[in-house]
């Protein structure tokens, strides 16, 4: 059957097409195309029975060169393409890159703070939003269908919100390096409330839906181990190092945008298994929700949301009409952005993955030299050649969606 | 051919990291590629648990030509609550890679998460990692030539198709002679042969 690979499929690597049938072990392909795999993931597993005893997976099927087309654009429009990485949280994508932009520009102490506030808010919204979208997806894996239509609802009212604020769903660019494009718009912190309310009652059903379901702890429990030396070899981070014990958060380790002014806690299990990261991410989408309550306290006073610097911020389109140099200034920021000063920065947030990090380089001129993405879905993804040998083939589709990855960010 | 798009780097920073400005955001260390892994060895026994990232820089113009920056954070290597992470320590090391000699020691047996970042940037740059086990492509496809991340590499891919743009791209930010598409001529020839129900022509009569 695999005595000639090569001609299956014209396939580039077309080994991983061939099931391969060797004493008692088989050699079977999983994905690219399989709803499991939360993407296009091709695993290629040895099974002997049902026991998977090597997954060596392949990925790059959603490699865009998204690192490279920001290199060739300018400082004010790569904001688009990254945030088009990780595209279940594309806010934290962009608040990474404007905060790493805003570090090399020097002006990270002058951002107002009600954009930073807004930013924090509109992230922590995202996190919401991505859980749900794992959890519902997850909850598929297992046959929990049901659990979808519920995540899918929450999450359609905080993509609602998200459109409000930047005009689109998923990528709305509304982060800009020195602020926001804009201010939230009326009617926004209505919905805001609306979604604060009902939240805990939908979050409270999801939660007599699955915690406690006993089809759903067995499959989960025990399944995936990582031990703290493990995590930490493998480098993994977000609610997955935290399900084993590790209590590192970016948000508290490295404050930045105005975390330290929150109270939230970070919730930490040390079992390590599928069924810690699976309790870990749903109290962290409560804890997102408190920080976004507080948030919604402070927003009723209006204030600027974007920096006072005229060389960085678009001018308003009332005062392109009335001044000179707001023209002069707007068509320069437009036609050819602005310099950066030469340097290199590495900034990171914690994304609904984990630790994210925007390793950015400029040699003074308009566009980036270099911005290199530290995916954490990349990291806890590769964590599965560790974890899958000896387990249940049905289990490794347990463990690919507990370690949520999402592969535009995998592949970029 | 370096891209028309590639921003010319004449009267800029050749090495950026050299005059970059105060930012309190990791400490910075530079090496050779010669003292790498015990300077690693070296950090991990000071507590320098997780490497967090491996990525490069092609410094087109510079010598050496590339830079390899290792990401490293303090972690504790064990059950371990918020007070006692705090603030952890974070290092970058930067290695200048000279393009005559592409080449650093692997570290993926001291570091398991080094695999995947090796493989990218020799896939993405070209740079080959020393006692690597599977130093294959990640990203591109299996058969790609080149690297996609080089300078040096325009952005729209390796201009091989024989049709070149219209006079009127040169208007646009497409640089005249770029392929329209990620194709090359030989398979739109196998392309269209096959559309015509035609044996495809066999390999050199996609020149013309």
């Amino acid at each position: 059957m695999s005595t000639n690979p090569g001609v299956i499929g014209g396939h580039a690597a077309p080994m991983l097409d061939v099931v391969e049938v060797k004493g008692n072990t088989m050699t079977l392909s999983m994905g690219p195309q399989h709803p499991s795999t939360h993407g296009v993931l091709q695993v290629v597993v040895e099974v002997s029975g049902e026991v998977v005893e090597k997954a060596e997976m392949e990925i790059g099927y959603l490699h865009t060169g998204i690192e490279k087309s920001a290199e060739n654009l300018f400082w004010t429009q790569a904001g688009t393409v990254v945030e088009r990485m990780d595209y279940l949280s594309p806010l934290g994508n962009a608040m990474c890159y404007v905060l790493a932009v805003e570090q090399l520009l020097g002006v990270s102490d002058r951002i107002p703070e009600r954009a930073q506030a807004i930013r924090v808010m509109l992230c922590e919204l995202t996190r919401v939003a991505s859980h749900c979208v794992w959890l519902g997806t997850g909850g598929i894996d297992l046959g929990a269908i049901s659990t979808f239509f519920y995540t899918f609802d929450l999450r359609e009212d905080i993509l609602d919100l998200i459109e409000l604020s930047g005009g689109a769903r998923m990528h709305p660019n509304y982060l800009r390096i020195g602020g926001l494009n804009g201010d939230i718009p009326d009617g926004f912190l209505g919905k805001l409330d609306g979604l604060i309310e009902k939240y805990p009652k939908r979050m409270h059903e999801l939660r007599a839906l699955l915690q406690n379901n006993p089809i759903l702890r067995d499959r989960m429990i025990d399944v995936g181990i990582v031990s703290p030396e493990d995590a930490i070899a493998w480098g993994l981070t977000g609610p997955a190092l935290r399900a084993s014990g590790i209590a590192y958060d970016v948000r508290k380790a490295f404050p930045y945008s105005g975390y330290e002014k929150y109270e939230f806690d970070v919730p930490v299990r040390e079992d390590g298994d599928a069924y810690a990261r699976f309790l870990v991410r749903l109290e962290e989408m409560d804890e997102a929700m408190r920080i976004v309550r507080q948030v919604r306290a402070h927003l009723d006073t209006p204030g600027p949301i974007m920096i006072d610097d005229p060389k960085i911020a678009q001018p308003a389109k009332e005062t392109i009409a009335l001044s000179m140099e707001a023209l002069i200034h707007h068509f320069k920021i437009v036609s050819e952005s602005f310099r950066v000063p030469p340097g290199d920065v590495y900034q990171a947030i914690e994304s609904p993955r984990g630790e994210l990090g925007y390793y950015v380089v400029s040699n003074g001129n308009n566009r980036p030299y270099r911005v290199r993405t530290r995916p954490p879905s990349l990291y806890n993804l590769q964590t599965l050649k560790l974890l899958a040998p000896g387990n249940l083939i049905a289990d490794l589709v347990v463990m690919i969606g507990s370690l949520d990855p999402v592969f535009g960010e995998v592949d970029r | 051919m370096p891209s028309s798009q590639t921003p010319s780097i004449a009267g800029l920073a050749l090495d950026p990291t050299s005059v970059r400005s105060e930012i309190a955001d990791a400490e910075i260390l530079r090496i050779a590629p010669g003292d790498l892994r015990a300077k690693l060895e070296a950090l991990r026994a000071e507590g320098f648990s997780m490497l967090l990232d491996i990525g490069g820089v092609d410094y087109l113009g510079r010598e050496p030509r590339f830079d390899v920056v290792y990401h490293l954070l303090a972690l504790p290597a064990k059950v371990a609550s918020l007070a006692e992470v705090g603030t952890p320590r974070r290092i970058r090391l930067l290695v200048g890679v000279p393009e005559s000699a592409p080449s650093l020691p692997s570290i993926q047996d001291m570091w398991p998460s080094a695999n995947w970042a090796e493989r990218e940037i020799f896939d993405l740059f070209g740079l080959t990692f020393e006692g690597h086990p599977q130093l294959t492509r990640i990203q591109m496809p299996h058969d790609w030539e080149g690297h996609p991340l080089r300078k040096d590499y325009p952005l729209r891919g390796p201009a091989r198709e024989a049709t070149p743009r219209p006079a009127f791209a040169l208007k646009s930010n497409v640089p005249a002679g770029a392929p329209p598409s990620g194709k090359t001529a030989a398979a739109l020839q196998k392309q269209i042969a096959r559309a015509r129900g035609q044996a495809p022509a066999p390999d050199g009569g996609a020149d013309s």
